[in-house]
């Protein structure tokens, strides 16, 4: 026997007028009808829902009214007083356009029994997206910050260690000191421990630099500030190289500058940063030659950029290394904060200016073997170079 | 024609909705826009010679904010779980959720993608976990939704692993 019908009341001018399309379950053959004449954007999304009577189409239309649904069947089946929502929605209409629904399955006994209510949701719906969109961003905000905060930590933690690796070789000389009778010995020592010194001296200023380079970095040099500043790769190369050569010879690392000397390369970046720049890429190309090895700096002029190559001969860095190698706690655990301060900083500085850099292991002639590393970075040439 | 309902699954702000958007319509988009609910895309697709209809429920991210509503995981064929890679956290949890998600629906092909592979210089998930996961049984792929790199891949290996015997 048929649900008698829900009459057409003002109650259901109501719910129509609040957003809601009305279907109840007709027992002959389990159809959800509307009561009504469809509301006009239930008619969009559903062509079908053209006249009072007219059946919800389910199968093909919808894929998530289709399961719901099943679970709708199951309320309806327990007749309580429980109603069940479906969790908001998004459904296409045939012309592209995006309706948000929300489904609500219950049990009215004296107005038709199955009865499903169907929501086109307005605006405590966005509401209640905002508040899931601010929470959301700021868990990831958090979250952020506490990684950032976590490898602070372990940078702190590394140079921490380099420190104290340099002042046990102070304290293991002078000890030394105490026991020995010798002059030349006790000179020796003494001169082991003031390197030692030295050693740490100049860490420490590393340490400042790089932090001090990176604020200036970040909150200082604006990229439209390195867009006005500009300078010469050749000049910059050749003064950096030069203040280099003692370290250069001391470890027995022959230094390649190109020949003949490429013309000069102009390039947005401000001068310091890219004397910064190659101190430090330089500087890691002299920590992984071998005693003995090369390291050979060369540029090459492009369409809108200049390319910049470094290369070692030193041990190649392995892949899940070199991937990663600009984050600037890549090589923490490897315990070289040293050169990963130095790579991270020349990112920013790089990045900064709306130029790129990257590593890759040198091929040998025949390209089969890698025998050293090359670190790269390409900046915009100055703009009048450019334009000219 | 074979019809299949695939489900993404994760924590929100993975990319379970760039990675869809990628797949479907070709576009990526830097913008976080939460999803709130579920939308749903299909898109036919051609595997080992076979056409099939790819029914992709994109479900808001399980968080403390909203749960997974277990019951649209219903018929599923499939399922990609989505992780980010760039923040170890997003792979605890959606290991977590995969723990609720089996007890609900029972074990069917599945894939994790670990997402965002163009952020290599942010990736927190070591080499290592990742042959953790492997040899407990996942199938791993690194995708990036930005790049499109994986993301074919992806379907197309989940496609593969809910194709039904040629009868
Ligand atoms: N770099 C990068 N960013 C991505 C990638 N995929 C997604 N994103 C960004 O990550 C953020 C979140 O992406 P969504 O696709 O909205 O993430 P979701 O998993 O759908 O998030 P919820 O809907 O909140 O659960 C957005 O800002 C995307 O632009 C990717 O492969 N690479
Ligand atoms: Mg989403």
């Amino acid at each position: 026997m048929p649900a008698p019908p829900l009459s057409p009341s003002p109650a259901v001018a109501v719910l129509e007028a609040l957003g809601y399309g009305l279907f109840v379950r007709d027992a002959a053959d389990g159809q959800l009808r509307t009561i009504s004449q469809p509301p006009a954007w239930l008619a969009q999304l559903w062509p079908a829902l053209d006249a009072p009577g007219s059946v919800l189409p389910v199968a093909d239309a919808s894929p998530f009214l289709e399961n719901f649904l099943l679970d709708a069947a199951a309320c309806w089946a327990a007749a309580g007083e429980q109603r069940l929502s479906s969790g908001p929605w998004v459904e296409r209409d045939p012309q592209g356009g995006e309706s948000e629904l929300e489904a609500t399955a219950l049990t009215l006994p004296n107005a038709g029994g199955a009865v499903l209510l169907i929501q086109r949701l307005g605006e405590e719906f966005t509401d209640r997206k905002s508040v899931l969109q601010k929470s959301r961003e700021n868990v990831l905000i958090n979250q952020r910050l506490n990684t950032e905060l976590q490898k602070k930590d372990i940078l702190l933690h590394c140079i921490a260690e380099d420190m104290s690796a340099a002042l046990g070789n102070v304290i293991t000389s002078l000890r030394l000191i105490e026991l020995e009778q010798e002059p030349a010995k006790i000179r020796r020592l003494l001169d082991l421990a003031a390197l030692a010194t030295q050693e740490q001296q100049s860490l420490v200023a590393h340490v400042l630099d790089a932090f001090a380079d990176e604020i200036r970095c970040l909150y200082g040099g604006s990229a439209s500030d390195s867009r006005r500043s500009a300078c010469d790769v050749a000049t910059v190369a050749q003064e950096t190289v030069a203040a280099l050569e003692a370290r250069f010879r001391e470890k027995r690392v022959r230094f390649n500058f190109p020949t003949p000397t490429p013309a000069s390369a102009r390039v947005a970046i401000n001068r310091e940063h890219l004397e910064r720049i190659l101190t430090n890429l330089l500087e890691n190309a002299l920590d992984a030659a071998r005693v003995g090895g090369g390291v050979a700096l060369r540029w090459k002029v492009e369409t809108d950029t200049v390319l910049v190559e470094i290369e070692d001969s030193g041990r190649v860095l392995p892949p899940e290394t070199s991937e990663r190698l600009f984050s600037r706690f890549a090589l923490a655990s490897s315990g070289a904060a040293n050169a990963e301060t130095r790579l991270h900083f020349c990112r920013i500085a790089v990045e900064n200016c709306h130029g790129e850099i990257g590593y890759e292991p040198r091929a040998d002639e025949a390209g089969g073997v890698y025998t050293g590393n090359i670190f790269w970075f390409r900046l915009p040439k100055s703009p009048a170079l450019v334009s000219r | 024609m074979i019809q299949k309902k695939v489900c993404l699954i994760g924590t929100s702000a993975v990319g379970k909705t760039s990675l869809i958007a990628r797949f479907v319509s070709s576009i990526f988009q830097d913008k976080y826009l939460t999803t709130v609910g579920v939308k749903i895309d299909k898109k036919n697709v051609v595997v080992e010679g076979r056409e099939m209809t790819l029914v992709i429920w994109d479900l808001a991210g399980d968080d403390d904010f909203q749960r997974l509503n277990l019951s649209y995981l219903r018929g599923s064929g499939g399922l990609l779980f989505v992780a980010d890679g760039t923040r170890q956290i997003t792979l605890d949890q959606v290991l977590e959720i995969q723990s609720r998600v089996v007890g609900a629906v029972g074990s069917l092909p599945c894939l994790l993608a670990l997402n965002k592979a163009d952020l290599k210089a942010c990736w927190e998930i070591a080499d290592e976990k990742i042959t953790d996961l492997r040899a407990a049984g996942w199938r791993v792929l690194s995708t990036s939704a930005k790049l499109g790199t994986g993301v074919e891949e992806a379907f197309g290996e989940l496609g593969r692993l809910m194709l039904p015997p040629i009868t």
